[in-house]
C-alpha cells in the first residue's frame, strides 16, 4: 500500500471545494475524486469527510440536492454556490502564497 | 449569518428528517465503498468488514455531523433539561430542600431588592432628572435650613452653572365649604417649577410667568388624588373655585397621576400668591418651610455648580451680615434629597440579604456535593460510554439552573408576601412604601439571581464530578461510593464559610440590637404616656388679629380640660419628636455680643400655661407659666437646662434677662425676664443631641398654630372625638389633623431603627439556621462515612464518650474556624454599620463574644445530634454496615 499523507488542518475544506468546482458530486464522489487527483496519496477519512461537508453547507459554501447515482441509487449531491466559488477562490490564493513561501524557506535551508 | 441561522433552526425543527437524510447519506456512502471493494475482488463479507474499519463508529460520525450542523448546542439542552427535571423528581427529599432553602435566599433578596429599586434606583418621573439639584442654605449651628425668599431670587440671578431654578414653599392650608374642614398639605412654586420637572398638567394649564410677582389672582392646582376625592375627576372642575384659607382659589389645572415630589402635595399655588402682602417675602433673615430645585446646565458638573454657589453665597454673606453671617449653601442630587436617611439602613438591609443567599447557596452546594457521590458511579459509567465531561458538567449545571429557577419561582412568591411585611413596617407617607412592588426591573433582578445563584452552587459540584476517576469508581462496584478525600474537604470549607457570614450577619442584628435598646432608654425630656397631640392652624381672615387667635387658644382650653377623662390640657408650638420648630437668635443680657452669625440660636416653644404639666417635662428651677404672664403682665421665659448651664455657668438664671433678636443700641430691647428652667427635651430624634430651648407664654407671643396637648386619665385616643366635636363648636370650618399619641411619636421616631433590626434578626435567624443545617449535615454525612470505623473503635474497647468526642471534634474545628474568619471579616465590615448605631461601638466586645458564643453554641448542638445517633448503634451492626 502506497504511503498515505495526513491532512493538514484547514485543507480538508479547501480540497472539497476544489472538488465541486468540477461539478456536483455525492460524499463518496468527493473522496474518490481527491484519492485519484493525488494519485492516491490523499485520503479523507470518511470519519472527518462529512462533518466536513455538512459544516461547508451550514456556512453556505455548497448546497445539497438528492440526485440519482449513476447506478441508479438515491444520492446526496453536493454543488458549489456562489459564496463558495469566491471563498475558494480566496482560499486558493493564501495557498498558493502559503505553500510558495513555505517551500522557498525549506529550499533556503 | 442569516443562512446560518436558518440552517441550524431547521436542523433543529426538522431534527428527525435531517437524521433519515444523514442516514441514507452514510449508507449510500457505505454501499458505495463496498460495491467498490467487490469490483476489487473481495468477498462481501471482506469488503463489509474492511469499511466498517475504515469508516470508524457510525455512531460517532453522525454526532460530529450533527456537531457540524449545529443542532447539537440546542438539543442537548433540551435533552438535558427533560433528563434533569427526571433526576430531580426522582430524588422529592433532595429536590425540596435544596429548593425551599434557595426561595429563602431568593425571595428575601427580592423583596429588599424591590426596596433599594423603590428607594435608591427607581428612575424619578422627571425629565433628565440626574440634572435636577436640590440647594438648601446652611449654618454651622443647624445644619441643613431652608432657603430665604431674597437669596433665592440672588442666587437664580447670579448663578450661571444651573439652566433654571425654582423655589418650593411648603405649606399646609385649611380646605373648608366642604361637609368636614380638613388641613390639605401644598407648595408654592416658581411658576417654572412644574415645566422645568418636565411635568405637564393633566388637565388646565401651568402657571405662567407672570404669576411670580405679588399680587397675582389666586390659581392652584390640584393634585389628581385631590380632585378625584374631591371633584370625582370631573373635568368641569377647572374654573371652578376652592377654598383655601377662607380665600377663594380658581382651579386652573389637575396634576397628573404619577406626580411626586418630596412632601406630600395636594395643591400648588404660584409663588407670587404667596407673596402677596407677605413680609417674609422681602425678609432675608426669614428662611420658612423651603427648599429650592435647580437643573444644571449642559456640560456643568456638580460640583462645577457646588463651587459657584459657593461662592455665590460667601458674597451673599458679606453683603447681608444681618441675615447672612456664616450661612453657606449645601447641593444634592434630587435622588438623594429622595432617599432621606434611608440609604445607609437599605444599604445594610441588602448586604445582609445577599448574605443570606450566599448561605444558601453554600448549604445547596453541599447538598449537590452530597448526592454527586451517589451519582459518582452513573457519571463514571456515562464517561466510559464516550461522554464529554463539557457534557457531563453541562448536564449537571442544567440540572441547578432548573434548581436554582424553581426556587426562584418559589422565592418570588416569598417576595410578594414580604412586600407586604415590609411596606406595612415603613411609614406610610414615604415614596418608598406607595413605590414597593414585584416590578419589571425586580423580576429581571430576581432572574439575574436565579442564573447567578445556579453558577455559584452548580459550578463546583459540576465540575467535581466531572473529575471523578473512572476506573476507580468503576472498580468500587458493590461497595458504597464515598466523597473523596478532595470533596470532604472542599465541604467544610463551604461550611465554614457559611458560619463566618452567618456569625457577620448575627454580630451585625446583635449590635442594633443593642444600639436600639439604648435608643429607646434615652430620656425624651417628657412623659409621653398617655397624651394625646393634635394640630390646629388658625389660617383664615378672621384670626388676623392677636386678640382672635387668643380668644380661640382660651376657649379650646376651657372647654377641653372639663371633658371626662381629661387631666391636663395645654398648647405648645413646637412639640418634641413632631419634627415642626421654629428657631431665632436671642441675646442674653450681659453677654459679649458676638458676630451676627453666632448668637445663641434655641428652638422657642410658644406655650399655654400646663405645658410642662401636661407634657410632662421636669421643672428644675422658678416657676412654670401661668394665667398672669398675660399681654399686659411683665414679659417673662423659661429657659432649658442646657441653655442655662452654658450661658449662667451653674448661676441661678432666675430673674436674668434674654431677648428674641441680636442686641442693637439703636433699637430698644425687649427683655424678658427667666422665670424658670425645665428639663432638655428631645425635639429632632431620640439619637440627636438637646439643643438650647426657650420657653414663652403664648399671650404674650401670639402663635397661630399650635399642638393641642392633652393628658387623659383612660386611653387618650378615646378623647378624639370629643375633642372634635369640641373644636366643631368654637369654628365649624377649623381643622383638626395630625392627630397621634406622644408615645406614638416617640415609636415613630425610632421606626427607621426598629424596622432594619426587625429585618435583620430575620435575616441573621435564618442564617443562623441555615449554617446550623449545614454542620449538620457535614457531620452527619461524615460520621455516616465513618459508621464501620467507629465500630471498629468501639468493638476495640473506646467509649461512647471517645467517639462521641472525636466526632464534635471534628465539627468544633470548622466552626471555631469559622468563628475566627467571621470575626475578623465583622471587625472591618461593622465600621459599615457606624453610622446607624447609637451609643454602641462598631466593635462592642461583649456583643462580640455573646453572638460568637451562640453561633458555636449552634455548631457544637448540630454536631451533638449525628454523633449522638452513631455512639447508639450497637457496634455489631456498624462492622457489619458495609
Amino acid at each position: 500500500m502506497k504511503e498515505n499523507i495526513d491532512l493538514p488542518q484547514g485543507t480538508l475544506d479547501l480540497l472539497i471545494l476544489r472538488t465541486l468546482a468540477l461539478g456536483p458530486q455525492h460524499g463518496w464522489g468527493i473522496s474518490e475524486r481527491v484519492q485519484q487527483i493525488s494519485s492516491d496519496v490523499l485520503r479523507i477519512q470518511q470519519g472527518s469527510l462529512y462533518p466536513a461537508v455538512h459544516r461547508l453547507e451550514r456556512r453556505g459554501w455548497i448546497k445539497a440536492h438528492w440526485g440519482t447515482s449513476q447506478n441508479n441509487r438515491r444520492a446526496k449531491y453536493y454543488e458549489l454556490t456562489k459564496k463558495g466559488h469566491k471563498h475558494l477562490e480566496a482560499e486558493q490564493d493564501i495557498w498558493k502564497k502559503l505553500t510558495a513561501a513555505v517551500a522557498q524557506v525549506l529550499g533556503t535551508a | 449569518m442569516l443562512t446560518d441561522l436558518l440552517f441550524r433552526l431547521r436542523a433543529l425543527f426538522r431534527a428527525k428528517a435531517v437524521d433519515r437524510e444523514l442516514d441514507e447519506e452514510l449508507r449510500f456512502h457505505l454501499e458505495r465503498q463496498i460495491l467498490k471493494y467487490l469490483d476489487s475482488g473481495l468477498t462481501r463479507d471482506q469488503a463489509e468488514r474492511r469499511v466498517r474499519m475504515e469508516f470508524g463508529g457510525l455512531a460517532q460520525v453522525k454526532e460530529e455531523c450533527r456537531d457540524a450542523r449545529g443542532i447539537n448546542l440546542l438539543e442537548t439542552f433540551l435533552r438535558d433539561l427533560c433528563y434533569g427535571l427526571r433526576t430531580l423528581r426522582q430524588s422529592p427529599g433532595f429536590t425540596s430542600v435544596a429548593m425551599v432553602t434557595l426561595a429563602l435566599g431568593i425571595g428575601a433578596t427580592t423583596a429588599i431588592f424591590s426596596v433599594v429599586y423603590a428607594v435608591l434606583l427607581r428612575p424619578l418621573p422627571y425629565k433628565d432628572p440626574g440634572a435636577l439639584v436640590v440647594l438648601n442654605e446652611t449654618t454651622p449651628k443647624v445644619g441643613l435650613v431652608s432657603v430665604s425668599y431674597p437669596n433665592f431670587l440672588d442666587w437664580r440671578a447670579q448663578s450661571h452653572a444651573f439652566t433654571q431654578m425654582a423655589i418650593v414653599h411648603n405649606d399646609e392650608f385649611n380646605l373648608a365649604g366642604i361637609d368636614q374642614p380638613e388641613d390639605v398639605s401644598g407648595c408654592a412654586v416658581s411658576p417654572n417649577f412644574l415645566a422645568m420637572l418636565g411635568v405637564r398638567p393633566l388637565l388646565g394649564r401651568d402657571f405662567d410667568a407672570s404669576e411670580e410677582k405679588p399680587g397675582t389672582r389666586p390659581v392652584v392646582l390640584l393634585s389628581y388624588h385631590l380632585w378625584q376625592s374631591h371633584f370625582g375627576g370631573d373635568h368641569n372642575a377647572i374654573g371652578r373655585s376652592i377654598t383655601l384659607n377662607g380665600r377663594a382659589f380658581t382651579i386652573i389645572g389637575v396634576l397628573p397621576a404619577h406626580y411626586v415630589s418630596m412632601e406630600k402635595t395636594d395643591v400648588i399655588e404660584p409663588i407670587g400668591v404667596w407673596a402677596t402682602n407677605n413680609p417674609e417675602a422681602s425678609d432675608r433673615g426669614e428662611r420658612g418651610d423651603t427648599v429650592v430645585i435647580g437643573r444644571l446646565a449642559a456640560g456643568t458638573t456638580f460640583s462645577q455648580a457646588r463651587a459657584e454657589m459657593q461662592s455665590i453665597a460667601a458674597r451673599l454673606a458679606q453683603t447681608y451680615p444681618a441675615a447672612n453671617d456664616q450661612f453657606g449653601v449645601a447641593l444634592q442630587p434630587i435622588r438623594d434629597a429622595f432617599a432621606g436617611n434611608l440609604r445607609p439602613a437599605i444599604l445594610v438591609l441588602f448586604g445582609a440579604v445577599v448574605i443570606v443567599l450566599l448561605i444558601a447557596c453554600g448549604n445547596v452546594a453541599n447538598l449537590f456535593l452530597m448526592r454527586s457521590t451517589s451519582r459518582a458511579k452513573e457519571i463514571a459509567v456515562r464517561l466510559t460510554m464516550g461522554a464529554g465531561r463539557g457534557r457531563i458538567v453541562s448536564q449537571m449545571l442544567v440540572e441547578s439552573f432548573l434548581l436554582a429557577f424553581s426556587g426562584g419561582v418559589l422565592g418570588l412568591a416569598l417576595a410578594a408576601g414580604g412586600i407586604q411585611g415590609i411596606v406595612r413596617l415603613i411609614p406610610s407617607d414615604t415614596q418608598a412604601a406607595s413605590n414597593l412592588s414585584l416590578n419589571g426591573v425586580v423580576l429581571l433582578f430576581a432572574a439575574g439571581l436565579v442564573i447567578l445563584s445556579a453558577f455559584v452552587f452548580g459550578l463546583s459540584p459540576a465540575l467535581h464530578s466531572a473529575k471523578a476517576d473512572v476506573q476507580s469508581e468503576l472498580k468500587e462496584s458493590g461497595r458504597s461510593v464515598t466523597l473523596t478525600r478532595d470533596q470532604n474537604r472542599w465541604r467544610g470549607i463551604l461550611v465554614m464559610a457559611e458560619i463566618s457570614l452567618a456569625l457577620v450577619l448575627l454580630i451585625g442584628a446583635g449590635l442594633m440590637m443593642k444600639s436600639l435598646y439604648r435608643l429607646v432608654a434615652v430620656d425624651p425630656g417628657f412623659q409621653p404616656d398617655h397624651v394625646l397631640t393634635m394640630e390646629l392652624g388658625l389660617r383664615t381672615a378672621q384670626y388676623e388679629k392677636p386678640a382672635a387667635i387668643l380668644n380661640f387658644w382660651q376657649q379650646v382650653l376651657e372647654r377641653v380640660r372639663p371633658l371626662p377623662g381629661v387631666e391636663a390640657a395645654a398648647l405648645g408650638s413646637g412639640v418634641p419628636l413632631a419634627d415642626e420648630h421654629s428657631r431665632t437668635d436671642i441675646t442674653i443680657e450681659g453677654m459679649a455680643l458676638p458676630k451676627p452669625g453666632s448668637f445663641p440660636h434655641p428652638d422657642v416653644h410658644i406655650v399655654s400655661p400646663g405645658y410642662v404639666r401636661t407634657l410632662g417635662v421636669p421643672l428644675l428651677r422658678g416657676r412654670a407659666f401661668m394665667d398672669a404672664d398675660n399681654e399686659s403682665a411683665p414679659l417673662v421665659a423659661i429657659i432649658n437646662a442646657m441653655l442655662a448651664e452654658r450661658f449662667f455657668h451653674g448661676q441661678n438664671p432666675i430673674g436674668r434677662r434674654i431677648m428674641f433678636g441680636r442686641f442693637s443700641a439703636n433699637v430698644a430691647p425687649k427683655w424678658r425676664t427667666i422665670v424658670g428652667v425645665a428639663a432638655d427635651t428631645k425635639m429632632y430624634g431620640l439619637s440627636n443631641p438637646a439643643r438650647f430651648e426657650v420657653y414663652v407664654p403664648v399671650r404674650q407671643s401670639v402663635a397661630s398654630h399650635m399642638n393641642l396637648l392633652v393628658k387623659s386619665r383612660n386611653d387618650p385616643a378615646a378623647l378624639t372625638s370629643a375633642i372634635r366635636i369640641v373644636i366643631a363648636s368654637i369654628d365649624k370650618d377649623q381643622p383638626v389633623y395630625g392627630i397621634t399619641t406622644m408615645s406614638q411619636l416617640e415609636r415613630d421616631s425610632v421606626s427607621t431603627q426598629r424596622t432594619t433590626l426587625i429585618l435583620l434578626a430575620l435575616f441573621s435567624t435564618l442564617a443562623l439556621l441555615l449554617a446550623a443545617i449545614g454542620v449538620y449535615g457535614v457531620i452527619s454525612y461524615s460520621v455516616a462515612q465513618r459508621t464501620h470505623e467507629i465500630g471498629i473503635r468501639m468493638a476495640l474497647g473506646a467509649g461512647s464518650r471517645e467517639v462521641l468526642r472525636m466526632v464534635i471534634a471534628q465539627g468544633a474545628r470548622i466552626a471555631a474556624a469559622g468563628i475566627l474568619i467571621g470575626m475578623v471579616a465583622s471587625l472591618g465590615l461593622m465600621r459599615l454599620l457606624a453610622n446607624q448605631l447609637f451609643s454602641v461601638s462598631a466593635t462592642d466586645p461583649p456583643t462580640f463574644t455573646v453572638v460568637a458564643a451562640v453561633l458555636a453554641f449552634t455548631a457544637l448542638l448540630a454536631c451533638y445530634i449525628p454523633a449522638r445517633r452513631t455512639v447508639r448503634v450497637d457496634p455489631m451492626i456498624a462492622l457489619r454496615h458495609e
